[in-house]
This record gives structure tokens, C-alpha cells and sequence, in this order.
């Protein structure tokens, strides 16, 4: 006993020092465990039926896909492909070359026959993944061409469809998931057609596969899955007979155990993390950041890391609004917006006021829109050159609108928990109160605002839209045809500029010439002002300093690729389950 | 008797169906759309910039597709009829979160629900009678006042306040580490523990849990029992006991305390929905995966099932409870007459 | 929680019973006499009213607009001015309009007390600690707390009061028709009665209240709508004791209607021990307002409550004073309405008379 504490004690020396001349200049090992931070239980691990992002996160370790993006230059590079797809000339069939080598966490090696199933889960309408299937449209047929090769037949041509199936297909193996084969005689072509229709044997494959996959998922991938609390964490466990162990493009693994535990409430995480039960937190929260993470000995044990998150938040302006259908009125809204200070208090410096809506870091960003400054003096000029005015000394702005006099009131909508969305909105509510415009703030629960949003009954919202790192594309947020009732064009925003900018850039293959249409369309964006952009965040990891390779990427953290010297290793190596 | 429980147990149908039908329209009256909720998910989990170009379309279709899966799509006095016909046979339906029943989500979180409330209760009748039985027997007195407005203290504090004041002030915060500020485990408690080792870091944890859940209780039943002595101190047969010349204290713990304590005992089934209610705010305020934790986090993400089904259970469990000490009341003692009980 | 109005809480044989007192002068005036005699009774219905009071002023004790203003050789009462201009029965001066009162050039001004409304922003001053700009600290936006808990003591009255305004109409209709009339009516009513008692109410509040647009009428209407059995339990015990008492059985003799034997009859004299589980039901309405607006359900992103400032607590745990002062405006309140109520209680019961 005393000899292993000794051990621990050099080891904490030693990777101290190992530290502080800056130099890991070992080369990396398996062993020890990493403990990571989830703030909710997972919902189950079934990728194709599991909606949640830690589902998505924990199956990244299990799953593999065709096709994986680089994480530093976002290219697509082969993974369980050979190469990246041969594309048809009329664009619409694309044929992925499946690696020999590969096999799963059982043993039985990975054929054509388990990407084709895959497909065909997805496809079925009658597996409990509808939402899944949505990104599947394009898709109309797929079948084998021999045993390692599969063709893909799409219904147009899109520049993004190579990243849907390379990237969006968990590949499963059949003979787990399906293991009477019951999908074997039917055709993706079969599964688009009327349900009904469909023989009983699929009927029996969903009833088997919604029901009983949800807590024992097995992949290709480098992890296994090897147990759930539920509640307080989730385990997996690297597999030493991993297929891609020491290949050439195949990412590496070594951390022996990866647990993530459940800790529902942030402030007591920090407390857990502190006290040795977790090794690493996504995202503090800003006042996390700012304080209780800045004392010596936190910094001594813990780095932390900042980066940008994928997604922006903005005031949509309901556009079809009497009031908001003034160009000025909504510019006045965002000259309105004190911005900066918001991001200096209520983010507490973490994050950057945006102008469009691309990711702030993506080359098809503008960066030399007009960038609206707080300006309240402004905003009442415009609003007067719009013909607001107290004419009634009740202390609310007015104006004759369509013959009828209409007070300058409206209603913001936001949905229940975003603290940092109503943080926003009182300031502007506080702000425009004292220049007589009378805001309310509604906070609604989150299907209902989805419900309202949608169906375009609001005056104006505070959202946020997520998206991947990699190429943008804003079809449904901005095209008018995406207007109509249900669609994502929730302000109904209508510009037959963009309408056309956008509708060419899908078709267009060429990455200049689709840089250039983007911000052509930022432009007109910038000075219609459809949204007050507000800003992307920063998010800040705090990480156990004994953990080595950890890096930041565009899309943030990526712990599969840490791992610790051995002498810091605080984990003992568990002989491994075969 | 007989007559007194066929006629108990008949009128339990018509509250019966009372319950789920409020358990039912509570849930599938309010507004908002559960399966829009999956499609959040779905969106936040797979990214904007992948969707086909007719997304919002098939979206819709999607959406259809998801609430015929659950039945959703049905008029509601069917979907009620189906409901209740699997609560007969014991199904409690499938969470829409995981597809998993309900009934083993609910006997997951069980455990540790019973483990804080049983604790909880242990302590405050372990209280709250001896506090009781001090005041009765000095009624007016100044520790008997003192009691009494403690009692009124404890019973004004708000749960949600004194569980934030421990989150601020004992649980690692600038102020001190005394507790831990969530779990019901250290996250490294494994089996291999020595028995002594588990029961130190569980009652570690569990101390706040407990107390805060147990303090406007004791407050509570110290008060009643209290009451309870006082009347049954006020009656012929202790004059009587006292005349014989028993000493006080026999008088007191034989006779006057066994008395009283039958409503403290038959309390305890109504006690069950307000713990419920106490759990879920402890539970979300300290992270422990229980029933209530369970049945917020239910509510919040439109999971009707598991809602509809934690509200009958315990809604039921209570039921039974009160009969249950209604029968033992009048079985204990012999001055209610069966049948003439209010019901 | 168990709150101490409900009914299987309230000890056997402590409520009084019907006989005896009523039947002097001024039921009310003999209940405060025997009220008054308590000190902690009395301190209690003092710190009532005084929060009463709070809550009707709260523009007079927080506000970010003077009392007094003279300004261009005019002289003006603002916040006076403010009702009149809200029932449009006065308008503002343009050189008034929207303006910062605080930054009025060569005006005189005298302020309230805490010069602050609960929603003014103040991006500069996020999570001051309690100083003498600011006497109970600032929220992360800068907010004053004290205005906030000015401000916000109308929230959980109002709530309070109807809540159990809307409890005791239902409970005590219910209750009556129950009690008076017996037999399948009160047995069908009593089933009602049972399934409340068995729901678990605080589950069933948070799943309707989250589930609906936050609102406080309609936070007000379900803590109403969930709280009237303890209420409808009380009236129709006591309408049960009363309706078989000499003087009702004569009544009906005399060919009395029965709508007015139940309400002119009986129900003023079943009123006395209803009235001290709706003065308890109060402190429990706040209780459960304040619990669900720390849970972040129900009350409107706008408004501040206490409930709300002790929710922010929660993820801003340095900040102490968002946790202690709330949550005592709370304590007080809701002990305040305890103590009366149980001094209510004391000085309803005849057995006590005399005794304290």
C-alpha cells in the first residue's frame, strides 16, 4: 500500500516539473481514465433513436462512419471508407469503397452488408428515428455493389449530400441489431413507399430494434461500452483489439476508461471537479470562469481553454409586423442593443458580437460589414424619420399605422431556462422603456415557443442557431420560400436577392465561388437587419493538467486523443474485459 | 367490519378513476407538443447546415409519424380508455425520452427516494414525539412556549431557502466544504468498500438531503402531537389511572402516550404526496436521481407517460395508505363505530 | 412539506366548536380581545400589517422617479403623476417625457428612500454587495435588491391573498353543500375531497404551471384551484357539527329556505375556524409561489419576485446576499401570517380562554 502512494506522490512531483519546462516530450501511452462532466443523463445510446447531444457525444466513441471530418481543417478524410466517395458526373450517385481491415468491438469483421443495413434502419419508417430520416431525404436508393462497396443514389444534386452520408451514417453491425436478418429481402427503394405495405418481418425488426437497443450499444469504434448508472455516469471502456490500433489515418486512443459522470447542477460539478471527481468540464459557466477558477491552486492542477462555439444567438424581428416591417424601426432596434457592454457583463467577456449569420471563423464570413454600434440617439432619429412620435404625452411612442393609431409596444418571446437570453432582453426592455417604447418579455416553455415561432406569432424572439463548424448553408433560415407557415424562415424574411443568391449556392461546387455569393448575401443582410445579431459565445473547459495532446478545435475539445505520461497516470490499469 | 371494508373498498373505484383522469387531462390538456420536442433534440444533435432542402415538409410528416408511433394521433377519450386498460395489466406505458417502460424508470429511482424520505421520517417522529410529549406535559410553560414558536419558525422557513442557504454556505462554495453539493455517492464509491466506508460517505451525503427535508415536519407533528397528548391527558380515563396512584410517569408513557400515538401512525399516509413535493425541490437542488428529479425533469421535457404515471402511482400508494390507517385506526380503538366514520 | 392548515394536521378538538360563543354581540370584537392578549400574536398581526402596507406603497418606497421635482420653475409630484397619466386622466410635459430624473439638469428633487425600481438596469454595477448605494446589494444586472424586494412583497400577497380567495370560495361551497346536505352528495363530493388528498398537489402545480404560459393570475388560479381541500374539509365538519344544532332544527321547522339556512344560518357561525386556515392557507399560497419561481416556473421573465432574486442565488452562489435577504422577506411573511393565524386559533377555542 505504502509503496503505491510513494509512486503517486513521484508521479505528481514529476509531472509538475514535466510541466513546467513545457515539454511532453514523451511519446503517448495507454492507461488511466478520464472522468468527464455530463450534465444530464444521456438519454439512451442507440444512435439512430437517441436525440440528445451527450447520446451523440458518448456514441462517437462506439460508432464509426464512412467518412470523418479532419478536426483542425474540417476536410472530409476517408475513415471506414477507403477513400472519399467516386461522385457521378450528373452529381446524384455516390460510391464509398469500405475498408477490409475493419471490424467490430466482437470480433466479426465490417462488410458493405452492415452499411447497407444501416441505411436501411434509417430509412424504415417504421424505426422510432423520424428526425434522423429528415436528414436522410435526399437519399432514394443505396445497394451493394460488391461485398466492401456501397452506392449511394441521391434525389439532386447538393454540394453538402457527400457529408450526410459520410458523416451522418453510424455504421451498426447487422448481425447485432438485426440478427435474424429480418431487413435482408427488403430495399431501401421498398422503404420509401407506404408503410402499411410493408411485410411483417420489418414491422418485426423495429418493434425489436426501437425496444431493445437502447442501453447496449456496440460499434466499430475504439470504445466499448461497458456500463450505466443511471443518473450518475455512464463507462466505457477502450477495446484493446481495436481494428484501427496503429493504423496510418486512423485516429489513436489511449485512455483506458472514459467515465461520464452525471452532475446535474453546475456549481456542484466545479465542486466535484476540484475534489478529484471529475477530470474535465466542458463549459463553465461565466461566473465559474471569472470566479472560483482563478485561485493558484485551481490553476495549478486545472488549464483551462476557450474557444468559440458553432452558433450564434439573435433577436429575430417578426418582419410582417406593423411596427418591424420598417426597415429603420428594426435598424433603430439594433442601434438600441448595447451590445459590447452585454457581452462584457452578462457573458463576462466571453464572447464576440457578430454582424451576420455565419460562424464568426469561417472564411465565408464578411468581416467588413457595418458594425452598429450602441447608439441611442441614432435610434430615435431613424425611428422619427419613420414617423414615431409621442403625440398623446401618455409616454409611449405612436404612429398612424394603416390609418390607425398604433403605440410603439411589443412582446418579446423567449424560451423558459436561456438565463442569458432574458439577461438580454431586460436590458433592452430596460433600455427601450426609457425612450417609450413599452417591451414585454414572455418566457415560454420550449415547444410552446417552438410551436409560436413557427407558426410566425411573435413580435419579436431571442433564439440561437446552431450549426457545424464546417460549410454553411442558410437555405432554410433565409430562402422565402421557407416562410410558409412551419418553415425555419420563422420572421418571414423575403428578398428575392437572396432568394436567388441562395438557391444558386447549393448548386455550386466551386468553394470560391461560393465564398463570394456568401457574403454578397451578408451584405444585404447587414442592412436590412431582419435579426439584431447578437454574438457567438465562448465556451471555457477547465482540464486536469495531468492529461496530455489536449487541444482546441474549431469544434471544440476533443478528449479521444488525450492521454497521460505514465508516471502521472492516476488510474490503475484494470485487466481488461476480453 | 365487514360491511365498514366492502364499503371502503367500494368507494375507492370512483376515486380511482378520479385520479387518472386528472393524471390524464392534466398531461394531455396542456399545451405544447412532445414530439416537437424530439425534433429539438434531433436538430441541436445533428446541426443546422445538413438538412435537405424540403426539410420543413418532411419534418411535419416526421412529427405525424413520431405521434402515431405513441398513439398520439387517436381521439383522446380512446387514448384515455387504452391508457387506463394497461394500468389494469400493470403497463404503465414507454417513456417517449428512451423507449424504455416506465415502470423500470420509476423502479430505478425508487431506492433512493425511499432511502431520503424513510430517513427523513425516522427523524422526525424520533423528534418530534419526545418534543411533543415535553410540551404536553408542561402545557403553557415557558419551554413549552419556546417550542411552540420554534416550531412556527421551522415551519416558516421556506424548503427552497434554507436548501439554497446550504448550497451558498456549506457545500463548497467561497463559504465552507462541510457537504457535498450533489449525488447521493461520491462518484468513486464502488463496491469494494468496507461496509463502514459506504455508510460513512452515504450519510455524508445524505445529511442535508434529510434534514431539509425533514425540519418543517418535525415542526409539524411536534405540534400535533403535542394536541394529541393534551386530549387524551383531558380524559376520564387518565383522572382515573392518576387516582389509582400511579405514578406520573406511568401514567404518561403507558397509558396517555400509547393513546395519542395512534394518529401520529395513521398520519403517515397523508404525509406521502407532500414528500413527494418536498423531493422534487431537494432533488433538483442537490442532483440526486430520485423520483423527483425524475418527475421534473418528466414534466419539463413532455415525457406524458412517465408524468401521467408518477402522479396515479403515487396518488394510488397514498390511497392505500389511508385506508389502510383508517382500518388500523378503527381496529385500535374501539370508540369509532364502523360506518359512521365522515368518509 | 406539510403545511399546517390542512386539516390532518390541525389537532382533534382544538377548532372550536360552535356552541357557546357566537351568541354574544360581536363574535369578532370577543375573538380580538382574547387575540390582543397574546404579545407574539399581536407582533405578528402588526408585522402583517406592516407588510401590507409595504406592498400598497411600494411605489412611494422604491422608485426611480421623485416625489418632488421643481424644475424650470415648475413644480411637479411624479410618481403621483404617474398614477393620473396611466388612467390617462393627465399627460406628461414634453420636457418630462421619458426622461432620467436622476439627470435633470438644475431640478430639485427629492427621492424616495431606495431610488431604484426593481427592473432598472445597471450594467456597470452587476453583484454589489450590500453598501449604502445599494443597501441589500445589487443582481447581475445591476438590479437593486431592496427595490426588488419592495416590489416584490405585492407579487407574493397578492398571490396570497388570491390564491386563497379562490381556495376558500371553492372550499367553502363545496364544503357546505357537503356538510349540510349529507347523504350521496357528500359522498360524491368527499370522493373529490379523496382524490385531491391523494394527488401529490406540489407535482401537480409544477406540471400545469410549467407547462402554461407564466403568468401570476394563473400561478394565482392553481395554487387556488389545487389548495381548497383543507378549506372545504374545515366547512364541512363544521357544517356537519352545526346543521343538527337546536337552533337549525327550528329554522327548518319554521319553514326557513334552505339556501338561506346554509348561508345566512349556519355559515356565519362555520366561518370563524374557516377564516384561520385561510389566514394559514395565505403563508402557504406565498410558500408555494416563492418555491415555484425559484424553480423558474410560472412568473413572467419580467417581473422580479422574491422567489426569482433566490432562484439567482442558486447559480451565483458567492453572491450571499441574493440568498439571505429574499428568503427572510419570505420567513417574516409567511411566519407573520402563522402566528396570527395560530393566535386566531388560540383565541377562537373556548378552552383556552383565559388561560394564557
Amino acid at each position: 500500500m505504502r509503496s503505491v502512494a510513494a509512486l503517486l506522490w513521484i508521479a505528481f512531483v514529476f509531472a509538475l516539473s514535466g510541466d513546467a519546462r513545457g515539454q511532453p516530450a514523451e511519446k503517448p501511452v495507454t492507461g488511466d481514465w478520464l472522468l468527464w462532466h455530463l450534465s444530464s443523463d444521456p438519454e439512451q445510446l442507440n444512435p439512430l433513436t437517441a436525440s440528445d447531444k451527450d447520446s451523440d457525444d458518448i456514441s462517437q466513441h462506439i460508432f464509426e462512419t464512412l467518412l470523418q471530418r479532419d478536426a483542425r481543417t474540417l476536410e472530409l478524410k476517408p475513415y471506414l471508407a477507403e477513400a472519399r466517395p467516386s461522385i457521378s458526373k450528373d452529381k446524384l450517385t455516390y460510391t464509398f469503397k469500405i475498408r477490409r481491415d475493419a471490424h467490430y468491438q466482437d470480433g466479426r469483421p465490417l462488410t458493405g452488408e452492415d452499411v447497407l443495413f444501416s441505411i436501411k434502419a434509417i430509412k424504415c419508417p417504421l424505426v422510432n428515428a423520424p428526425f434522423m430520416r429528415v436528414y436522410f431525404n435526399s437519399v432514394v436508393d443505396a445497394d451493394l455493389v460488391d461485398d466492401y462497396t456501397i452506392r449511394f443514389v441521391t434525389k439532386e444534386p447538393y454540394f453538402l449530400n457527400e457529408s450526410v452520408l459520410g458523416q451522418n451514417i453510424r455504421v451498426m453491425p447487422r448481425h447485432y441489431y438485426d440478427p435474424q436478418n429480418l431487413l435482408k429481402d427488403v430495399t431501401v427503394r421498398d422503404l420509401l413507399g407506404d408503410p402499411a405495405k410493408l411485410p411483417e418481418s420489418v414491422r418485426k425488426f423495429a418493434d425489436n430494434f426501437n425496444k431493445n437497443y437502447s442501453r447496449n450499444p456496440m460499434g466499430s469504434g475504439p470504445y466499448k461500452f461497458s456500463g450505466w448508472k443511471t443518473g450518475q455516469e455512464v463507462e466505457v471502456v477502450r477495446d484493446p483489439n481495436y481494428w484501427g490500433n496503429g493504423k496510418a489515418g486512423i485516429e489513436q486512443v489511449y485512455l483506458d476508461r472514459v467515465k461520464y459522470r452525471v452532475v446535474n447542477n453546475p456549481d456542484a460539478a466545479l465542486v466535484t471537479l476540484k475534489s478529484g471527481g471529475l477530470d474535465a468540464i466542458e463549459t463553465l459557466t461565466p461566473i465559474q470562469h471569472v470566479r472560483g477558477t482563478v485561485s493558484e491552486r485551481f490553476k495549478r492542477e486545472f488549464q483551462k481553454f476557450e474557444y468559440f462555439m458553432p452558433a450564434y444567438s439573435f433577436i429575430g424581428w417578426n418582419n410582417d409586423h406593423p411596427i418591424f416591417r420598417d426597415k429603420r424601426v428594426r435598424q433603430a432596434m439594433t442601434y438600441f442593443t448595447n451590445r459590447q457592454q452585454m457581452v462584457k457583463t452578462i457573458l463576462f467577456g466571453l464572447g464576440q458580437v457578430v454582424e451576420s449569420p455565419v460562424y464568426f471563423f469561417r472564411p465565408e464570413y464578411d468581416k467588413n460589414l457595418f458594425n452598429y454600434p450602441y447608439d441611442p440617439n441614432k435610434a430615435m432619429e431613424l425611428l422619427t424619420q419613420a414617423g414615431w412620435k409621442d403625440s398623446d404625452g401618455d409616454g409611449i411612442l405612436d404612429k398612424i399605422i394603416d390609418g390607425k393609431k398604433v403605440p410603439f409596444r411589443f412582446e418579446f418571446k423567449i424560451p423558459a431556462g436561456s438565463s442569458t437570453g432574458k439577461s438580454v432582453l431586460l436590458v433592452i426592455q430596460d433600455e427601450l422603456k426609457r425612450h417609450g417604447i413599452a417591451a414585454s418579455v414572455r418566457e415560454l416553455d420550449w415547444t410552446i415557443f417552438l410551436d409560436d415561432t413557427k407558426n410566425h406569432k411573435f413580435d419579436a424572439a431571442i433564439m440561437g442557431w446552431a450549426f457545424q463548424a464546417s460549410e454553411p448553408d442558410d437555405y432554410q433560415v433565409w430562402h422565402s420560400s421557407q416562410a410558409v407557415k412551419q418553415g425555419s424562415n420563422y420572421i418571414s424574411y423575403k428578398n428575392p436577392n437572396v432568394d436567388r443568391i441562395l438557391e444558386e449556392y447549393r448548386r455550386e461546387f466551386d468553394e470560391k465561388k461560393r465564398i463570394e455569393l456568401y457574403r454578397q448575401f451578408q451584405r444585404i443582410l447587414n442592412e436590412d437587419q431582419p435579426y439584431t445579431f447578437m454574438f457567438v459565445r465562448k465556451a471555457v473547459s477547465a482540464v486536469q493538467r495531468r492529461f496530455h495532446s489536449v487541444e482546441v478545435y474549431p469544434e471544440g475539445l476533443k478528449p479521444l486523443e488525450w492521454w497521460v505520461p505514465r508516471l502521472a497516470q492516476r488510474y490503475p490499469r484494470k485487466v481488461m474485459v476480453q | 367490519m365487514g360491511n365498514y371494508l366492502i364499503r371502503r373498498l367500494l368507494l375507492l373505484i370512483p376515486t380511482f378513476i378520479g385520479i387518472t383522469l386528472v393524471a390524464f387531462l392534466v398531461m394531455r390538456l396542456a399545451p405544447g407538443d412532445p414530439a416537437e420536442m424530439r425534433v429539438a433534440g434531433g436538430l441541436r444533435g445533428a446541426g443546422e447546415g445538413a438538412i435537405s432542402r424540403d426539410k420543413r415538409g418532411d419534418l411535419d410528416e416526421a412529427l405525424a409519424q413520431w405521434r402515431a408511433q405513441y398513439g398520439l394521433d387517436r381521439p383522446l377519450h380512446v387514448q384515455y380508455a387504452i391508457w387506463l386498460k394497461n394500468l389494469f395489466t400493470l403497463n404503465l406505458g414507454e417513456s417517449f425520452k428512451d423507449n424504455q417502460p416506465v415502470w423500470s424508470k420509476i423502479r430505478e429511482r425508487l431506492p433512493v427516494t425511499i432511502k431520503i424520505n424513510l430517513f427523513s421520517i425516522l427523524l422526525v417522529y424520533l423528534i418530534a414525539i419526545p418534543l411533543g410529549i415535553y410540551s404536553a406535559t408542561r402545557p403553557n410553560s415557558l419551554g413549552d412556549q419556546l417550542t411552540t414558536l420554534a416550531a412556527f419558525v421551522l415551519f416558516a422557513v421556506p424548503l427552497v431557502w434554507a436548501a439554497t442557504m446550504a448550497i451558498v454556505f456549506l457545500c463548497g462554495g467561497d463559504f465552507l466544504y462541510l457537504f457535498p453539493p450533489a449525488g447521493v455517492t461520491s462518484l468513486d464509491y464502488a463496491p469494494e468498500w468496507t461496509l463502514w466506508e459506504k455508510i460513512k460517505d452515504q450519510a455524508w451525503h445524505l445529511f442535508l438531503p434529510v434534514v431539509l427535508l425533514s425540519y418543517d415536519g418535525f415542526a409539524g407533528l411536534s405540534r400535533y402531537m403535542r394536541s394529541s397528548m393534551l386530549e387524551v391527558l383531558g380524559q376520564d380515563f387518565v383522572r382515573v389511572a392518576r387516582a389509582k396512584g400511579l405514578s406520573e410517569s406511568v401514567v404518561i408513557l403507558k397509558h396517555v402516550l400509547r393513546n395519542s400515538l395512534i394518529p401520529m401512525v395513521t398520519i403517515l399516509a397523508s404525509i406521502l404526496p407532500e414528500l413527494i413535493g418536498g423531493s422534487i425541490i431537494i432533488e433538483t437542488v442537490f442532483s440526486i436521481p430520485g423520483l423527483g428529479q425524475l418527475g421534473y425533469e418528466s414534466v419539463l421535457s413532455r415525457d406524458y407517460p412517465t408524468v401521467m404515471a408518477l402522479l396515479t402511482v403515487t396518488a394510488l400508494v397514498t390511497l392505500v395508505g389511508i385506508l389502510l390507517s383508517d382500518l388500523l385506526l378503527s381496529v385500535v380503538d374501539p370508540r369509532i363505530a364502523f360506518g359512521k366514520r365522515g368518509q | 412539506m406539510i403545511p399546517p392548515n390542512d386539516e390532518k394536521l390541525s389537532p382533534p378538538g382544538i377548532q372550536a366548536s360552535a356552541k357557546g360563543i357566537w351568541t354574544s354581540g360581536g363574535l369578532w370584537s370577543s375573538v380580538w380581545r382574547q387575540f390582543k392578549r397574546s404579545p407574539i400574536s399581536l407582533g405578528a398581526f402588526y408585522a402583517v400589517c406592516l407588510l401590507i402596507l409595504m406592498a400598497l406603497f411600494a411605489d412611494f418606497l422604491a422608485n426611480d422617479q421623485p416625489y418632488y421635482l421643481r424644475y424650470r420653475g415648475k413644480t411637479y409630484f411624479p410618481i403621483v403623476q404617474n398614477y393620473f397619466v396611466k388612467l390617462r386622466l393627465s399627460q406628461w410635459p414634453a420636457e418630462l417625457l421619458n426622461v432620467d430624473f436622476k439627470k435633470l439638469d438644475g431640478a430639485e428633487t427629492i427621492f424616495p428612500p431606495i431610488p431604484y425600481r426593481p427592473t432598472n438596469i445597471d450594467l456597470s454595477a452587476p453583484f454589489e454587495s450590500p453598501s449604502s448605494r445599494h443597501w441589500l446589494g445589487t443582481d447581475k444586472l445591476g438590479r437593486d435588491i431592496m427595490a426588488g424586494i419592495v416590489h416584490g412583497s405585492r407579487i407574493s400577497l397578492s398571490v396570497g391573498f388570491v390564491a386563497v380567495g379562490i381556495a376558500a370560495v371553492v372550499g367553502v361551497i363545496l364544503g357546505a353543500l357537503a356538510g349540510f346536505f349529507g347523504s350521496w352528495v357528500d359522498l360524491v363530493i368527499s370522493r373529490v375531497f379523496e382524490v385531491m388528498l391523494c394527488l401529490p398537489t406540489f407535482f401537480l402545480l409544477i406540471t400545469i404551471a410549467a407547462t402554461l404560459p407564466p403568468s401570476i393570475f394563473l400561478i394565482m388560479a392553481i395554487i387556488g384551484l389545487t389548495g381548497w381541500v383543507g378549506i372545504a374539509r374545515f366547512t364541512r365538519n363544521e357544517f356537519l357539527k352545526i346543521r343538527n344544532l337546536d337552533y337549525v332544527t327550528a329554522a327548518t321547522a319554521l319553514g326557513v329556505s334552505t339556501r338561506k339556512i346554509m348561508f345566512r344560518h349556519i355559515l356565519p357561525n362555520a366561518l370563524a375556524p374557516v377564516m384561520v386556515s385561510v389566514v394559514l392557507g395565505i403563508a402557504g399560497a406565498i410558500l408555494i409561489e416563492s418555491s415555484l419561481s425559484f424553480l423558474g416556473i410560472g412568473v413572467p421573465a419580467d417581473t422580479v419576485t422574491w422567489g426569482s432574486i433566490l432562484n439567482e442565488a442558486r447559480s451565483n452562489n458567492f453572491a450571499w446576499w441574493l440568498a439571505v435577504f429574499p428568503g427572510t422577506a419570505i420567513f417574516i411573511t409567511v411566519l407573520s401570517y402563522y402566528l396570527v393565524g395560530e393566535g386566531m386559533r388560540d383565541a377562537l377555542d373556548p378552552r383556552l380562554r383565559g388561560s394564557r
